[in-house]
C-alpha cells in the first residue's frame, strides 16, 4: 500500500514556514523590535537584554534585543533553501555519475572508492571544518554571493563520494535483475536502459536519497556553527556587548539564518540559555518532519518488495525470509 | 606481481585524494564576486605537500607534531570513546532483551519510543545535558559533575554520558531489528519445540548468531561516537586530542602532522574494519566447511 498522507502533511508545513519566511518583509518589522534597554517613566534603566521568553517576547531576545520568534521566522528560508538545495545537488551529481559509473566504466568504481578512501575514515564535521575554515572563518570583503557559492560547493562535496557509491551500488543491483538481462538480449542499448529500466526505480529512491541529505545537510550545518563558521559568513556588527580587547565585535550570522543563530549564541547557554534552546528546538521539529517523511517513504519501498517477495512465496512455497533492504543508516 | 601493481595504484590513489581533498581550497578561491578557480596555486601546492611528505629524513619533519602533549591528550580522547562504547554495547544489549522480553504492548510502545529518538541532533542533546549539570549545580550547590576542562582538569563522566546518548539508541534500534529478524529463522522454532525458555533461546543462542552482524554495526557507532567527541570537547573546552588537531590545522602546522593526526584519530575505525573482515572470514570458512 502506497500512502503519502504524512509526507503531504509535512511538506506543507515546511512549504508553509518557507512562505511566511520568505513574506517576512511584507508583515514583520525589519529590526526584529529591536530594544536593548528597559527604562521605567523616570527614564531609569530598569533591565537590558536579553530578555528571558515572556508575554512581550514569546520566545525571549538575543543579546541585541531582537526578538528570537521573530528572527527565527525571517533565518527560515535561508536554512531550508540552502538544506534543500545542497540535498538536491548531491543526490542529481551523486546518482548521475554513480549510474555512469556502473554502466560505463565499470572498472573505476574501486578507484573511485580508493580516491574518496580518506573521506570515509575521517568523520564529515572534521573535512568540512578543514575546508570552509581558510575561507568563511575571519570577516573579509568578498561578496556574500561567493561565499555561499563556497560553502554550498565545500557541503555538496561532503556528500558527493557516498552518494555515488550508494546510488552505483543500487545500478549494478538493478542491472543483475531478470528485466534489465532480457533487454540486454533483446539488442537495447545502455542509454535505452537507463531511460525505461533505472529511471522509474532512480526516482523513488532519489526523493528517499534527497529527503535523508537534507537531514544530514541540516545536522552538519549546525555543528559547522557551531565552530563559528556560518552560512552566509560573518557579520561585521557582531554581538552587543561583546567587544574584546582590541574593541573586535563578537562575530555574529549575517543571514540570521538558525545554525548561525545556534553558533553566534552558545557560549552565552549558562546565562540566558533560551536564546540556545530556541533555534535548536526548530530545528529538531524541522528534522522530526523530514524524518517522518522519511520514514514514510522507506516503507512505500519496502512495502513494494515484500508485496512482490509474497507473491514469490505462493508459486514457491519453501521461501526465504524477507530481506530487510531499502533500510538505509544514516551517517551524519 | 598483478597484485603488488594494484596495491601500488591504490595507494597512490589515496595519497592524491587526500592531496586533493585538502587542498581543495586552494582550488576555488574566492573572487571579487564569484568563485574562481585557479589550478596553478592549486598544483604548486599539492607538488610542495607531496615533496614535503617525502623528506622523512629531515630532522625538522613532524617537529611540530612532536611538540604537541599528543600521547596524554590522545589517551584522553581514546578512554572516553571507549568509555562511551563499553557502556553503549552494555546497556544496549541489556534494553534491547528486557524490551524483547517484555509483553507485547509495552514492548511495542517502548519500540516507538526507541524509533523516536532517531530524529533527535545531537547538539540538542548536548544542550540539554549542559542545561542538566548546571541547573543540578545551582539548585544543590553541590558541584560533583565537572562540566568544563580548565588547565589540566579533564573530566570524564558527563562527556561519556553525553556522548553515548544517541549512539545508544542508534544501536538499541539495530539490535531489536536484527534480534526480530533472527527470530523468525527455523531453529528458533525447533529450540521453542523442545521446550526452551524464551530467555535462555535469547541469551545463548539469537545473541550469539547476531555478534557478527552487531561487529559490523559498531563502525557506524563509532564513527558517530568520533564526531560527538569532537563537538563535545570543542564545547567543555576540554583539552583533548582534538584540541591538539586544531593546533595542527591552525597554528601552522605542515601537512604530514596534519595526516598524522588524522590517522591516529581514524585508528578505531581501521581496527573495528579489521574485526569485522576477520569475523565476516570465519563465518564465510564455516559455511564452506558445512557445506
Amino acid at each position: 500500500m502506497r500512502t503519502y498522507k504524512k509526507t503531504l502533511i509535512g511538506s506543507t508545513l515546511l512549504l508553509i514556514l518557507l512562505l511566511m519566511s520568505c513574506l517576512y518583509p511584507y508583515y514583520g518589522p525589519i529590526d526584529f523590535n529591536h530594544q536593548v534597554l528597559v527604562k521605567d517613566e523616570h527614564g531609569k534603566i530598569i533591565d537590558r537584554a536579553p530578555f528571558p521568553p515572556s508575554e512581550k517576547h514569546w520566545l525571549g531576545t538575543t543579546r541585541n534585543g531582537e526578538d528570537l520568534h521573530w528572527l527565527l521566522l525571517y533565518g527560515a528560508k535561508f536554512t531550508l533553501i540552502t538544506a534543500f538545495s545542497v540535498a538536491v545537488l548531491r543526490v542529481l551529481l551523486g546518482g548521475i555519475f554513480g549510474m555512469f559509473l556502473s554502466l560505463w566504466a565499470p572498472f573505476l568504481k574501486s578507484y573511485f572508492n580508493d580516491f574518496f578512501l580518506s573521506m570515509r575514515y575521517i568523520p564529515s564535521i572534521l573535512i568540512a571544518y578543514i575546508l570552509m575554515k581558510s575561507i568563511v572563518g575571519a570577516p573579509n570583503d568578498v561578496a556574500i554571493t561567493s561565499i555561499v557559492t563556497y560553502q554550498l560547493i565545500i557541503l555538496v562535496f561532503i556528500g558527493f563520494p557516498s552518494v555515488t557509491l550508494f546510488a552505483s551500488d543500487i545500478t549494478d543491483e538493478l542491472l543483475k535483475t531478470s528485466f534489465v538481462q532480457s533487454s540486454y538480449l533483446l539488442g537495447a542499448g545502455k542509454l535505452h536502459i537507463v531511460r525505461r529500466q533505472l529511471l522509474p526505480y532512480m526516482r523513488s529512491y532519489g526523493i528517499l536519497f534527497t529527503v535523508q541529505q537534507i537531514i544530514s545537510t541540516l545536522q552538519i550545518t549546525m555543528q559547522l556553527s557551531i565552530f563559528g563558521l556560518f552560512l552566509g559568513g560573518i557579520n561585521r556588527a557582531g554581538i552587543f556587548g561583546y567587544d574584546d580587547a582590541e574593541d573586535r565585535p563578537k562575530p555574529a550570522s549575517l543571514s540570521n539564518e538558525w545554525a548561525g543563530l545556534i553558533g553566534q549564541n552558545f557560549t552565552e547557554f549558562v546565562l540566558s540559555p533560551w536564546i540556545v534552546f530556541v533555534p535548536v528546538f526548530g530545528f529538531f521539529l524541522v528534522i522530526v518532519i523530514v524524518n517522518m517523511i522519511k520514514k514514510e517513504l522507506e516503507d512505500n519501498i519496502l512495502g513494494i518488495q515484500t508485496m512482490k517477495m509474497k507473491r514469490n512465496k505462493k508459486e514457491v512455497p519453501l521461501s526465504v525470509k524477507i530481506p530487510s533492504k531499502g533500510k538505509f543508516d544514516l551517517i551524519n | 606481481m598483478k597484485r603488488l601493481l594494484r596495491a601500488i595504484i591504490r595507494l597512490v590513489l589515496i595519497l592524491t585524494g587526500f592531496l586533493f581533498i585538502f587542498n581543495l581550497p586552494l582550488l576555488l578561491g574566492i573572487g571579487k564576486d564569484s568563485v574562481e578557480v585557479n589550478f596553478n596555486m592549486f598544483w604548486e601546492n599539492v607538488k610542495a605537500d607531496f615533496q614535503y611528505l617525502l623528506q622523512i629524513k629531515d630532522a625538522m619533519y613532524l617537529s611540530f607534531f612532536k611538540e604537541l602533549d599528543i600521547s596524554g591528550s590522545y589517551k584522553y580522547t581514546m578512554t572516553i570513546l571507549l568509555g562511551s562504547l563499553a557502556v553503549i554495547i552494555l546497556v544496549a544489549m541489556v534494553m534491547a532483551i528486557l524490551i524483547l522480553i517484555a509483553p507485547k504492548k509495552v514492548r511495542n510502545r517502548l519500540k516507538s519510543g526507541v524509533n523516536l529518538f532517531e530524529a533527535v541532533p545531537d547538539l540538542l542533546i548536548i544542550f540539554l545535558f549542559q542545561f542538566f549539570v548546571i541547573t543540578l549545580y545551582k539548585s544543590t550547590g553541590l558541584k560533583f559533575l565537572q562540566l568544563y576542562g580548565f588547565m589540566d582538569v579533564k573530566p570524564y563522566f558527563v562527556p561519556i554520558v553525553t556522548v553515548s546518548f544517541l549512539p545508544l539508541f542508534l544501536l538499541l534500534q539495530f539490535l531489536i531489528r536484527v534480534i526480530i529478524e533472527e527470530q523468525n529463522q527455523p531453529y528458533v522454532l525447533y529450540v521453542k519445540a523442545k521446550g526452551m525458555g524464551r530467555l535462555r533461546t535469547l541469551l545463548v543462542h539469537i545473541i550469539r548468531n547476531i555478534f557478527p552482524l552487531l561487529v559490523l554495526q559498531l563502525r557506524t557507532i563509532i564513527w558517530v561516537l568520533l564526531s560527538n567527541i569532537y563537538l563535545v570537547e570543542f564545547m567543555f573546552n576540554i583539552n583533548g586530542f582534538n584540541r591538539q588537531f586544531g593546533n595542527v590545522i591552525f597554528r601552522g602546522g605542515d601537512f604530514a602532522s596534519l595526516i598524522a593526526s588524522l590517522l591516529m584519530l581514524s585508528i578505531p575505525l581501521l581496527v573495528i574494519e579489521a574485526a569485522g573482515w576477520l569475523i565476516s572470514k570465519q563465518i564465510k570458512g564455516k559455511e564452506v566447511i558445512g557445506l
